[in-house]
């Protein structure tokens, strides 16, 4: 089954320390090379990023600045596992990766199953 | 089953081919591999939930299998000695496992891969031990998916197993020019996976869907354990591209779809991309020397179809050229019914016929396909009477309901339309 995983943290936390990226560099190489991981990059935070919102009928375009404070998404990935079981033990190594080698860092990893073409939404 | 237990579980699963890769480079015996392995995992099993899930799961499991491998030697008089060099090395670092050992242990595993799939064994033996060992599949789920007893499927195994310690099957890569044979016989085991799979003669459709997505996933691994090889790059892109169709391959009843018919729609976006770029990477390979075989052209066969936005759009001229050299490389009666179809729409029906009439009588008598297709083409010839009599002959030799139904349907139409 398809699962989109998103690391996401609270901006301002300054830059990833080599050995993080090095790390994550060998993390996905290593899901590579067992076939899990099929798609995926990282995003870009300020530049090349526009929301397109409606409210009350109004349609807004914000090029930025995004309000601070909230985690946001700094890169996503396209994973095949069997099943859920193996999708949070994929999202919680790379949890742990981050602890190791980057001290101090707060955010998150979330995995969440891609509906497939006869499944709406997957509630 | 507790969160804990579910990550001992997925945290095994990920890890086994490496650990049991591993183990058989320290042992060099790929039952005791096995049962160490399946200790550490026990050990896992009684201590995660006590002391929390380890930073490094991998590290954990071989540190602690390999301990046990070194007490289960000083155990054994005759290999004492062995056990001795194992004991002074000290136990790689835990913490450093991922940097420095990666490439160490994907190499532990490729030689795992050859190992499983030894000439020594049968092709089905081969896949079973592959999905063990290297997929880290149970022997239950790998009963069901060759639809056999568990007990069945368990002898198999420890057959298989005793079979390489009677043949000391080596654990390495072959050298270049065993390699090449070799690499073609994993490559086979790959495909006979998929296609175990992909065959929806009998089982649960469900797990048949799976078994192609474990081929998938091996023929990945060996794509990127093995960059230069042309072949492995070309399977992977025949089996993601095979693959990509199976959302659109029965219809809501379960009922077989046939490929001109698929909404095209379903395909997976995602696996076809994946495939088509496999293939871009065989073919440069192939365009700087390295020579290429028959899943290389299927492959290509595969892409003239995924291609097209609708059925009508397929370059079948370009599908009927891609067979001929098939049929030239890898001759085989089921290519030639293949090369029928293909030169039946690429030129006109009676093309496709002149190359049925062609193959020996007994060629696929046992098979609906050849009459199958033989009536699809006396049909769109305006033969539709000789071809409602071929589609009698197809139903009566299937012994799948769902096809059955359709070439009893295909029959019916070709009498009314012969009215």
């Amino acid at each position: 089954m398809r699962y989109m995983g998103f690391v996401k943290m609270v901006p301002g936390q300054g830059e990833p320390p080599q050995a993080l990226i090095e790390a994550m560099d060998q993390h996905i190489q290593r899901n590579i090379a067992d076939g899990v991981f099929v798609d995926g990059g990282g995003l870009y935070s300020e530049t090349f990023r526009t929301e397109i919102r409606l409210r009350g009928g109004e349609m807004t375009t914000i090029d930025g600045p995004f309000a601070e404070g909230r985690e946001e998404v700094g890169g996503y990935s396209v994973l095949e596992f069997r099943d859920h079981d193996e999708a949070v033990e994929g999202a919680r190594q790379l949890v742990e990766l981050h602890r190791r080698f980057w001290p101090g860092w707060e955010g998150s990893v979330e995995v969440r199953r891609i509906a497939g073409p006869d499944e709406v939404g997957g509630k | 089953m507790t969160a804990t237990e579910a990550a001992v579980t997925a945290a095994w699963r990920a890890e086994s081919a490496r650990l049991i890769a591993t183990l058989v480079r320290l042992t060099g015996d790929v039952a005791l591999a096995e049962d160490l392995a399946q200790d550490a995992l026990v050990a896992a099993l009684e201590q995660w939930p006590r002391e929390g899930i380890p930073a490094s799961p991998g590290a954990w499991l071989t540190t602690t299998a390999r301990r046990r491998a070194i007490d289960t030697f000083r155990h054994n008089e005759v290999v004492r000695r062995h056990a001795n060099a194992l004991a002074e090395r000290p136990d790689p670092p835990e913490e450093d496992d991922m940097a420095d050992q990666v490439d160490h242990v994907e190499d532990d595993v490729l030689r795992l891969i050859f190992l499983c799939c030894h000439p020594a064994l049968t092709p089905d033996s081969r896949a079973a031990l592959t999905l063990r060992l290297v997929a880290g599949l149970s022997t239950s789920e790998i009963a069901r998916a060759f639809l056999v007893s568990e007990t069945t499927m368990g002898q198999r195994l420890t057959r298989a197993k005793r079979t390489l310690a009677q043949v000391r099957a080596e654990f390495e890569v072959p050298d270049l020019a065993a390699r090449i044979d070799r690499l073609d016989d994993v490559l086979s085991v790959i495909y006979l996976i998929f296609n175990e799979g992909h065959t929806a003669t009998a089982g649960s459709e469900w797990f048949r869907a799976d078994l192609c997505h474990e081929a998938v996933r091996l023929a990945r691994m060996v794509a990127a354990m093995l960059p230069g090889e042309p072949d492995a790059h070309a399977l992977q892109a025949l089996v993601e591209l095979h693959a990509a169709r199976l959302p659109a391959r029965t219809d809501a009843d379960g009922v077989p779809v046939l490929l001109a018919e698929q909404d095209r729609r379903r395909w997976d976006q995602l696996l076809t991309r994946r495939g088509l770029a496999a293939l871009d990477r065989a073919e440069d390979l192939a365009r700087s020397g390295r020579p290429v075989g028959s899943y290389f052209l299927q492959a290509s066969i595969a892409a003239v179809h995924m291609r097209a936005r609708t059925a009508e759009e397929t370059d079948w001229a370009r599908i009927a050229r891609l067979y001929d050299v098939l049929a030239a490389t890898a001759p085989g009666p089921v290519i030639e019914v293949n090369r029928a179809v293909a030169h039946g729409r690429a030129r006109d029906p009676e093309a496709g016929l002149e190359i049925l009439a062609a193959l020996p009588d007994d060629a696929l008598a046992d098979s609906p396909v050849r009459a199958a297709v033989t009536g699809d083409l006396l049909l769109r010839a305006g033969r539709a009477a000789e071809a409602a009599a071929a589609f009698d002959r197809a139903a009566a030799l299937t012994r799948n309901d769902a096809e059955r139904a359709v070439l009893v349907r295909r029959a019916e139409q070709a009498r009314t339309h012969d009215r």
